[in-house]
């Protein structure tokens, strides 16, 4: 009876699995399969919380709630730990703090505020900021939803030209707002807690060829006015962790699709890990070119969310994907499916972690989709958990696990060989990063058995060494005297 | 048999070391008193063809990112022929036309010895490259430099020496048979797609008959 229904079940499960193959990069750049790092759990829309969600733009988590604002309905949603409604809120009050500064800037207007098409946000201890696009500023405010400040004065020669708007939105601990806003190619701007504009950071570099530079050289000033301005490749989004590096994710530019992912320390500079097989863009394998029958083009990654351990997540929405990569840039796992089905996400615009779930909030289906580790992803991250905690052999003990799952893993032959290294089990730590195509291990464990083996035979080299040294020589005289020469002399 | 021994290590070895170190002599040896033989010329273009795939193979774990599931021997065999063969045809139909005095012979003698560094060096090297770690793999990329900047060396001397050039005239001899080798290659590729077009032409046409 087991038996069949077992049967019956796999016809039924066989071919839903083999729809969406989940797959990874191997070293080769090959795309082999893989187990698939997260799946889907559940998933929130308008009708099940209870609101009008008609364009979402920009989730946040903070402390067990879900911020949402929505571009059109002009809301801030709050949902709590049970997927359930806190609030929509449309109209925020002063607070009395902020209602003392207005009265001191002279200033009679104490009505209510409202948001016009916002299209970020982002919680955290100190308040709640909100990218208020249509109004041209950000809007903050306490945990009681009461206005802290709004800033919409830059004082910068960029914005002479063009206006104010904000979309995304990221805060540091000393309250450091870092803005991505619309057609502002210098970089992220870093505004103080007080709202005024201190730099730009994290600036997209151009690279120019050999070719272009020299024929840039040769031009008029006139021709070069007529050429098409090269312009830095935009932000499309960023995220803070706790130690106040900026997670930034960006466009592509045509000649340099290799820093989509940055991640900016305080100092302005990109920091970000290559260490992986690839440099962390998304899809390594794209068509190039116009084509009306697949998607082109690189990744269009959107939004970037880091759990513990340096691992994060960034979400391409052109091919709703997922890629979830280490500290060291190491592809973990891709995932995502595009579809209207309320598994799938069509358009996603936000992802964000909720303790180890991710959220995903989606615009086309105006859903928040819900995915959780499978039981190969939660052995992934406790792994690399316990590699930065330096308990090698936790970590081991778990990437066996893993490969048990997918053979097809190779950082998991690496996270064995470490050990094995550590254990000075040479030869098996060779053969393990071999797997794992780790040149620098490989090295160090060949290293050491290289050792091994000159310690082990070092009577045996030294020896031939004498003899063969010896035996030359005597040779040598003994042909010398053959000759009738003398070793003597020299004649 | 010691002798017949004796007579491959002077081909092999002795004399492209000598002409290797003394360009000027052993060129002159080479194409004056015919110590140069075809024969050794042909097993140093086979034995270059043997290196690629055997690098290819055997280069240390290290250095090697080639995906062995990727090896296609016949393919390396036929694009060594290929420069060889382009090379050589390239150089002869340029100087011929520059008063080069040296004949086809003596060209494709001059490149085949011209790999001598290369063979000799490389195979060592590569033997070599299993036994060094990250830090001194530096000595086998130095070795490799080593082998193919005396390759172009050899080259270079062997085809100013047999054709009776100056330095200037070797140079431009150079960049004329490069250019040589594009036009041929060009004339190569536009030949096969115009065969190719007249065939599918007459396919078409006998099908459309065919079908009527």
């Amino acid at each position: 009876m087991i038996k069949i229904f077992t049967l019956l079940s796999l016809m039924v499960m066989m071919p839903m699995q083999l729809t969406s193959t989940n797959y990874n990069y191997s070293y080769y750049g090959e795309s082999v399969h893989s187990a698939p790092g997260m799946t889907f759990a559940a998933y929130l829309d308008a009708q099940s919380l209870g609101v009008s969600l008609s364009s979402p733009e920009d989730l946040v988590v903070y402390e067990d709630q879900i911020y949402v604002v929505d571009s059109t309905t002009n809301a801030l949603i709050i949902i709590d730990e049970e997927f359930s409604l806190v609030g929509e809120y449309l109209t925020f009050e002063l607070s009395d703090e902020y209602e003392d500064y207005l009265t001191s800037e002279g200033s009679t207007d104490f009505s209510d505020i409202t948001i016009d098409s916002p299209y970020g946000i982002d919680v955290k201890e100190t308040g709640i900021y909100i990218c208020d696009t249509g109004n041209f500023r950000v809007v903050k405010l306490n945990h009681d939803l009461e206005v802290l400040g709004v800033y919409g004065d830059m004082d910068d020669k960029t914005f002479d030209e063009i206006e104010f708007e904000p979309k995304k939105i990221t805060v540091d601990s000393s309250e450091r707002m870092y803005v991505v806003a619309k057609n502002v190619y210098e970089g992220i701007m870093e505004i103080n807690y007080d709202g005024e504009f201190n730099r730009f950071t994290g600036v997209n570099p151009i690279l120019l060829t050999p070719f272009e530079i020299f024929s840039r050289s040769l031009m008029t000033e006139a021709q070069l006015a007529q050429l098409q301005l090269f312009l830095p490749t935009e932000y499309t989004n960023v995220a803070i962790d706790e130690k106040s590096f900026i997670y930034a994710t960006s466009k592509t530019s045509e000649n340099n699709t290799d820093n989509p992912i940055q991640l900016i320390n305080p100092k302005g500079v990109d920091v970000i890990k290559r260490n992986g097989y690839f440099p962390p863009k998304g899809d390594i394998h794209f068509v190039l070119g116009s084509n009306n029958y697949v998607i082109d083009g690189p990744s269009e990654l959107i939004d970037i969310s880091s759990t513990h351990n340096g691992i994060y997540t960034v979400l391409d929405q052109k091919r709703s994907r997922l890629f979830t990569y280490d500290r060291e840039g190491n592809l973990l796992y891709i995932n995502g499916d595009e579809g209207s089905q309320s598994d799938k996400f069509s358009e996603g615009v936000a992802i964000d972690y909720f303790g180890d779930d991710l959220l995903i909030l989606d615009r086309g289906t105006k859903t928040i989709v819900i995915y959780q580790l499978t039981e190969f992803g939660a052995y992934v991250n406790q792994a690399i958990a316990y590699h930065d905690e330096g308990e090698f052999e936790k970590a081991a003990e778990i990437w066996e696990e893993v490969v048990k799952i997918n053979s097809n893993y190779e950082i998991a032959f690496n996270g064995i060989g470490k050990l094995l290294l550590r254990q000075e089990k040479y030869e098996e730590a060779m053969e393990y990063f071999k797997l794992g195509h780790d040149t620098y291990y490989y090295s160090k464990a060949f290293k050491g058995y290289r050792n091994e083996i000159l310690e082990r035979n070092f009577g045996l080299i030294l020896g031939s060494i004498v003899f063969i040294t010896c035996g030359v020589i005597g040779l040598k005289i003994y042909s010398t005297y053959k000759k009738g020469g003398s070793i003597l002399y020299d004649d | 048999m010691m002798t017949k021994l004796k007579k491959i290590y002077n081909d092999y070895i002795k004399f492209p070391k000598y002409v290797l170190l003394h360009p000027f002599d052993g060129f002159e040896e080479f194409k004056r008193y015919k110590k140069g033989k075809l024969s050794v010329a042909v097993v140093f273009i086979v034995l270059f063809a043997f290196f690629r795939i055997f690098q290819f193979q055997y280069e240390g774990f290290i250095i090697n990112e080639n995906n062995p599931l990727m090896l296609n021997s016949l393919q390396e065999i036929f694009s060594v022929l290929l420069l060889i063969v382009l090379f050589t045809v390239g150089n002869w139909s340029v100087t011929t036309l520059m008063e080069g005095k040296g004949t086809y012979k003596e060209i494709l003698m001059v490149t085949g010895y011209a790999l001598f560094p290369i063979v000799i060096i490389g195979f060592p090297s590569v033997i070599l490259s299993n036994l060094l770690t990250l830090e001194e793999i530096a000595f086998y990329e130095l070795l490799m430099a080593l082998a193919f900047v005396s390759t172009g060396w050899m080259l270079f001397m062997g085809i100013l020496n047999i054709h009776a050039y100056g330095l200037a005239k070797t140079l431009l001899a150079f960049i004329a048979t490069v250019i040589s080798m594009l036009v041929m290659m060009f004339l190569g590729l536009l030949f096969f797609d115009l065969i190719q077009q007249f065939i599918s032409f007459v396919v078409a046409i006998y099908e459309e008959i065919s079908l009527r």
